[in-house]
C-alpha cells in the first residue's frame, strides 16, 4: 500500500504544481494580491507531497518490496540498508523522483526565503519554478512510474543495485549534482520573472545572486565528488574521461561560471544586463539539455540510463516549451534594453567581460565536442569520435588566457583602471611565481619546460595573486587586522575560489605530466619499484562481503630508504546477483601523491596481475574543486545577501563599491 | 581486470616465469609512453565510450596487442593510427578526422572567442561616441543610473583620499 | 540587426532540438564500416573442422556468399543459427568466420582445438548449420582486418572477393529482408544469378 500512498502523493504534488504555476501567475497579470498569496503556501505543499513520495518509495526499498519494478530491478534483500536508500535513485525513474525531490525543495526555500521580494515578483517567480515543476512531476508518473508494480507476477528477490553503484560515491555524488543541476532553475525563474516584468535594474541581479552561488556551490561539490568516485572505484586512476554524461554536467557548471560574474556586473554597474539573463537561462537550459542527453539515448555513455524513445519525446518536448518559449520572450523583451553604464577598456568590467568570453567560449567546445559527433552522423557524413585529445587540447589553450587573466581580474577596479599603479605589485607576483614553480620543479629534480611547469606559473600566478591581492584590500582598512574584519565574506569567498583553481590547475598539470603505471605479473613477496617505492605482494585471501565474493591483496610499499610507507588493501569482488566483477582500487593518499594499486585476476603459477600507478598531486583536483565550493560558501555567508528586498537601498554606494 | 589477465593469456604463458615482470615490455621509455598514449587514445569499437586501455572487450585486448606488436616492429604513431582507422574507421580514434565539417569544431569557438571580444570593442565605442555627443550638446540629459554612477565616483575618491 | 541579434539563441537552441530529435530515432551505437567496396583482407587460416585445409582469400571467388563471424559461446549467434540454417535451405551461400576468444568459457585459458570442434559441432546439430564450412580466426587476426568489433557480425563478399555490406549485430528476418537481402540479390545478379 505504501507505493500506493507514494503514487498518490506525487498525484497531489502535480496537481499543487500545476495550482503553483496557475495562481500566482495569474495573480501576477491580474493584480490579485490574493492569488499571489497563495504562492508560498503551495510552494511549501508541493515540497512535502513530494517528500512524501520520496519516502514511500524508499520505504519500497528498505522493505525490499519485489512487487515494486523499480524496486524488483535495483535492489535486492541482502544490499545493505544505506545502499537500498541509494538504490531508490540509482534507475532512471528513481533519480527523477530525486530531481523533482531537490526542485521542490528549491522551490519551497524560495518561497521562504524571499521574504524581502516584492510579492509580484516572488509569486512570478514561484509560478515559473511551478510550471518547470509541473514537466518533471508529469513526466515522472506519465513516463517513468517508480512506484509501478509487477502484481499478480513478482520475482521473490531482487536483481540488486548496480555494483558500480555500490559505493560511499553513489550517496553523495547524484544529491550533489541534482541540486546543483536544478538550483539554476531559481536563477532561470528570476530571469524569466525579470523578463515578464521588464525590468533589469540590477536588484534582479541582487536577488538571483545568492540563490545562483547556492546552486553552483552544490554543483560543484556533485562534480568534484563524481570525479572523485570515478578515480577510486573503475580502477584505471581516470578522474575525468569527457564522457558525454560528465560533459553534460560541466556545461551548466561552465556557464553558472560565467553567470555568477555576469551577475556580478550587472549588480555592481547596472550592466550586461541582457547577457546576464541569457546566460541565467542558458544555465538551467544545459541542465535540461544534459538531462535529455543522459535520458534519451542519443548518445553513446558509459553512464547513461537505459534509452528510451518515448521518454526522449517526452523531455524534447518539454525542452521545447521551457527553452523554446523563454528564449523567444527573451527576443522579443530584450531589445528594448541598454546598458548606460560607462567604462573604460582597462576595466573590471571588461575583465569580467574576458571572463565569461573565455567561459563561454570553454563551453562551446564541450557542447560541440559532445553534441558534434551526432550532428556529424545525422547529416550523413558518418560516424567520428571525439574524446580526451580534443577537450585536452582545446582546455590547454583556453586554460593559458583564462588564468592570466584570473590573476589581474582582482587588481582591476570598476570602470577605469590606472595601470601604473597595478605594475608594482604584478611583477613583483610575476617573479614569485616564477621562483615559486621553477622552485617546486627543482625540489622534484625535474626542471624542464614541460606542462608541469605551465601548471605551476599559471596556478602559482592566480593563487599569489589573489593571496596579494587580499592582502592588499585588507591594509586599505588602515591596517591588515583590522581590515580583515571589515572585508566583505564575499570577497574571503572569491579569494578562496580562485585559490581553489589555481590548486586545481596545479594538480591537473602535475598529474599529467609525472603520473606513472604499471601492469604486473606478481607472486607473492614479489616487488616492484615504481617512481621510488617499493611495492610487495605480501598475501592474497578470499574475501566474503553481504552480496560478494572475491578476493583481497595486501600490499606492503616502501620508499626509497626503505622505511615502510603503508600497507595497501585492494579488493577484487565478485558481486553473486549481477554476476560482475569489480575492483576496488587501494589507495594511498597525500598531498603531493596518490599510491594506486588494483587488484588483477589469478593468473598461472599463483601469480596475480596488479596495476601500479604514482600520482603526484592528483589530491590538488578534488582539493581545489572542494576549495572552489568552500569559496561559494563563504560568499553565501555575506550578510549583504540576507538584507533583501526594501532594505537593499540603504546599502550605501560607498559599501558598493568596495565589493 | 579481465584486461591484464587477457593479455597474459595471450603472451605470458609462454614465456618462463621470473619475479615480478611486467606485462608489457618495451625497450624503452618512448615507446612505453606511445603504448599508453595510443591506447588511451583508441576507441573501443564495441563498448559504450571507454578507449582500449580500460575496456576488457576481446577487441579491445586484440587492438591493444596489434598496438603493441606495431610498436615493438618500430611502427610510428602515424602508423598505428592509420592502420585502426582503415579497420575500423574514424570512430575508433578519439581525436576527430579534420575535414571542412569537423574545421567547425576548432573554428567555432575561435569564432566566437573573437566575436565576443569585438561586440565588447563596439560597445565601448558606442559609448565613447554617446559621451561626445553629450558633452557636444552640453544638455548633459543624464540618466538616473549616470546620475549615482557620478555620484560614486566621488564616494570612491574620497574614500581612497581619505586613506 | 540588434533585434535580431537577440533572436539567435532561439534559432541555434530550434536547430539543436531538429538534432536531438532525429538523433531519438537513430542507433548512436551504428558504427559505419570502413573496410566495406575493398578486396577481402589476405589471410591463411585452417578450416575449423579439418585444420589440415587451409582457406586463402582466393579461394572464395566465384560466388556472392555471406561471411558470418561467430563463436558458440556468443549467445546471439546461437539464436541466429536457426534463421540462417533457413536462408541456407533457400539457397544462400553462407561461410562461417569462427571468433576465437582469448578465454574461452568452455575452453578456459588454453585453446584445445578437438574440444572446440566437439562443441561446434554440437551446437550446429542442435540449432541447425547454416554453413558451407567454418574458417576458425584462431588469433582473430582476419576479423581485426575485417573491422570486426565483435560477434556477431556478417559481410556479404561479392563473386570477386570484395566485401560489399557489413552488418554489425544478428540477422534476423527484419534485418535480412530490408537490409541484406536486397545487397545479397543484387551481387548475385551480377554473379548472373536469376533470383
Amino acid at each position: 500500500m505504501i507505493a500506493e500512498y507514494g503514487q498518490l502523493a506525487l498525484t497531489f504534488a502535480l496537481a499543487l504544481s500545476v495550482l503553483l504555476a496557475a495562481v500566482p501567475l495569474y495573480g501576477s497579470f491580474s493584480g490579485n494580491q490574493r492569488a499571489l498569496l497563495q504562492a508560498k503556501p503551495l510552494a511549501i505543499g508541493l515540497f512535502i507531497f513530494c517528500l512524501l513520495a520520496k519516502l514511500a518509495l524508499v520505504h519500497a526499498f528498505l522493505n525490499s518490496d519485489f512487487t515494486v519494478i523499480n524496486v524488483a530491478t535495483n535492489s535486492s534483500s541482502i544490499l545493505p540498508w544505506y545502499y537500498q536508500i541509494t538504490a531508490s535513485f540509482g534507475s532512471h525513474e528513481g533519480s527523477m523522483l530525486l530531481w523533482i525531490l531537490m526542485l521542490a525543495g528549491w522551490t519551497a526555500l524560495v518561497a521562504i526565503f524571499s521574504k524581502g521580494l516584492p510579492l509580484l515578483m516572488q509569486g512570478r517567480i514561484l509560478g515559473v519554478l511551478g510550471l518547470i515543476n509541473i514537466g518533471f512531476i508529469a513526466f515522472s508518473l506519465f513516463m517513468s512510474n517508480p512506484f509501478a508494480r509487477s502484481l499478480p507476477f513478482y520475482p521473490v528477490e531482487g536483481m540488486d543495485l548496480n555494483p558500480l553503484l555500490q559505493d560511499f560515491g553513489m550517496i553523495i555524488h547524484p544529491p550533489l549534482l541534482y541540486m546543483g543541476y536544478v538550483g539554476f532553475a531559481v536563477s532561470f525563474a528570476f530571469a524569466i520573472a525579470a523578463l515578464i516584468g521588464g525590468k533589469f535594474d540590477s536588484t534582479w541581479a541582487r536577488w538571483a545572486r545568492p540563490w545562483t552561488l547556492a546552486a553552483w556551490l552544490f554543483l560543484t561539490l556533485g562534480i568534484m565528488f563524481g570525479s572523485w568516485w570515478a578515480y577510486h572505484e573503475l580502477g584505471w586512476g581516470g578522474w575525468w574521461f569527457w564522457d558525454p554524461v560528465e560533459n553534460a554536467s560541466f556545461l551548466p557548471w561552465l556557464v553558472g561560471t560565467a553567470l555568477l560574474h555576469s551577475l556580478a556586473v550587472t549588480e555592481k554597474r547596472g550592466t550586461f544586463k541582457s547577457w546576464t539573463v541569457l546566460l541565467a537561462l542558458a544555465a538551467f537550459s544545459l541542465s535540461l539539455v544534459g538531462a535529455f542527453l543522459v535520458r534519451s539515448g542519443v548518445l553513446v555513455s558509459v553512464h547513461s540510463f537505459a534509452a528510451d524513445p518515448d521518454r526522449g519525446i517526452f523531455l524534447l518536448v518539454f525542452l521545447l516549451l521551457v527553452i523554446g518559449s523563454s528564449l523567444a520572450l527573451y527576443a522579443s523583451r530584450m531589445n528594448s534594453v541598454r546598458s548606460q553604464a560607462r567604462y573604460q577598456l582597462f576595466s573590471r568590467e571588461v575583465m569580467l567581460w574576458g571572463n565569461n568570453v573565455f567561459l563561454l567560449t570553454a563551453t562551446l567546445v564541450v557542447f560541440l565536442g559532445t553534441l558534434f559527433p551526432l550532428f556529424h552522423k545525422e547529416l550523413g557524413l558518418g560516424t567520428i569520435s571525439i574524446g580526451e585529445p580534443f577537450f585536452n587540447q582545446m582546455f590547454y589553450y583556453l586554460t593559458i588566457p583564462f588564468a592570466l587573466l584570473l590573476g589581474l581580474g582582482p587588481w582591476v577596479r570598476w570602470k577605469q583602471q590606472p595601470v601604473k599603479p597595478l605594475l608594482g605589485p604584478l611583477s613583483l607576483i610575476a617573479i614569485a611565481s616564477l621562483v615559486l614553480a621553477l622552485g617546486t620543479l627543482a625540489a622534484m629534480q625535474s626542471v624542464q619546460a614541460n606542462l608541469a611547469l605551465l601548471g605551476l606559473l599559471l596556478g602559482a600566478w592566480v593563487g599569489l595573486s589573489a593571496l596579494y591581492e587580499l592582502y592588499q584590500r585588507m591594509s586599505q582598512f588602515g591596517s591588515v587586522s583590522k581590515g580583515a574584519f571589515k572585508l566583505h565574506a564575499s570577497h574571503y569567498g572569491m579569494t578562496i575560489a580562485h585559490i581553489g583553481f589555481a590548486v586545481l590547475v596545479v594538480g591537473v598539470a602535475m598529474t599529467k605530466t609525472y603520473s606513472v603505471e604499471r601492469d604486473v605479473r606478481m607472486q607473492l613477496n614479489d616487488s616492484i619499484s615504481l617512481a621510488g617505492y617499493q611495492f610487495t605482494l605480501l598475501e592474497v585471501y578470499p574475501l566474503e562481503g553481504a552480496n560478494y565474493g572475491g578476493e583481497a591483496a595486501e600490499i606492503a610499499v616502501h620508499d626509497k630508504n626503505g622505511e615502510f610507507v603503508s600497507q595497501l588493501h585492494a579488493e577484487k569482488r565478485f558481486y553473486t546477483i549481477q554476476r560482475t566483477v569489480m575492483t576496488e582500487s587501494a589507495v594511498h593518499a597525500r598531498l603531493s601523491r596518490d599510491l594506486y594499486v588494483s587488484l588483477g585476476e589469478a593468473l598461472p603459477d599463483n601469480a596475480w596481475a596488479l596495476r601500479l600507478y604514482v600520482k603526484p598531486f592528483v589530491r590538488w583536483i578534488w582539493l581545489g574543486g572542494l576549495l572552489m565550493a568552500l569559496g561559494a560558501l563563504v560568499a553565501l555567508l555575506d550578510k549583504r545577501y540576507r538584507r533583501s528586498g526594501p532594505t537593499v537601498s540603504a546599502v550605501t554606494p560607498a559599501e558598493q563599491a568596495n565589493a | 581486470m579481465k584486461i591484464i589477465s587477457g593479455l597474459f593469456a595471450l603472451f605470458m604463458l609462454s614465456l618462463p616465469v621470473l619475479a615480478t615482470e611486467e606485462a608489457l615490455r618495451f625497450d624503452n621509455e618512448a615507446q612505453r609512453q606511445l603504448y599508453q598514449q595510443l591506447t588511451a587514445e583508441l576507441r573501443c569499437p564495441q563498448c559504450q565510450n571507454q578507449n582500449i586501455a580500460d575496456s576488457n572487450a576481446v577487441v579491445s585486448v586484440d587492438m591493444r596487442q596489434k598496438t603493441y606488436d606495431m610498436i615493438m616492429q618500430g611502427s610510428s604513431r602515424s602508423d598505428v593510427l592509420d592502420y585502426m582507422i582503415n579497420r575500423y574507421g574514424n570512430f575508433v580514434h578519439y581525436q576527430p578526422p579534420l575535414n571542412r565539417y569537423t574545421l567547425l569544431l576548432w573554428l567555432a569557438p575561435l569564432l566566437m572567442l573573437l566575436g565576443l571580444f569585438a561586440l565588447q570593442l563596439k560597445r565601448r565605442r558606442q559609448q565613447a561616441a554617446a559621451q561626445a555627443n553629450e558633452q557636444l550638446s552640453g544638455l548633459a540629459e543624464e540618466q538616473p543610473s549616470a546620475t549615482l554612477d557620478a555620484e560614486l565616483d566621488k564616494l570612491i575618491e574620497q574614500y581612497r583620499s581619505k586613506k | 540587426m540588434r533585434k535580431l541579434m537577440f533572436y539567435l539563441p532561439l534559432a541555434l537552441f530550434l536547430a539543436l532540438a531538429l538534432f536531438l530529435l532525429s538523433g531519438l530515432f537513430s542507433n548512436p551505437m551504428e558504427r559505419q564500416s570502413v573496410t566495406t567496396d575493398k578486396p577481402l583482407p589476405a589471410f591463411n587460416l585452417p578450416d575449423l573442422m579439418n585444420p589440415e585445409k587451409r582457406w586463402q582469400p582466393q579461394q572464395l571467388h566465384g560466388e556472392t556468399f555471406l561471411l558470418n563471424v561467430w563463436g558458440t559461446w556468443c549467445p546471439t549467434c546461437n539464436a541466429e543459427l536457426s534463421y540462417m540454417t533457413e536462408l541456407r535451405e533457400q539457397g544462400v551461400k553462407i561461410i562461417g568466420l569462427y571468433y576465437v576468444l582469448p578465454a574461452d568459457p568452455v575452453l578456459g585459458e588454453r585453446f584445445d582445438l578437438a574440444e572446440l570442434q566437439a562443441d561446434v559441432s554440437n551446437k550446429l546439430q542442435q540449432r541447425g548449420n547454416p554453413y558451407q564450412f567454418n574458417i576458425l580466426d584462431f588469433d582473430r587476426s582476419l576479423a581485426l582486418d575485417l573491422g570486426v568489433s565483435g560477434a556477431p557480425e556478417t559481410f556479404i563478399i561479392d563473386s570477386t572477393g570484395i566485401v560489399r555490406a557489413h552488418h554489425i549485430g544478428d540477422i534476423n528476418p527484419q534485418v535480412w529482408r530490408s537490409k541484406l537481402a536486397p545487397l545479397y540479390q543484387q551481387w548475385r545478379q551480377q554473379d548472373g544469378v536469376q533470383p
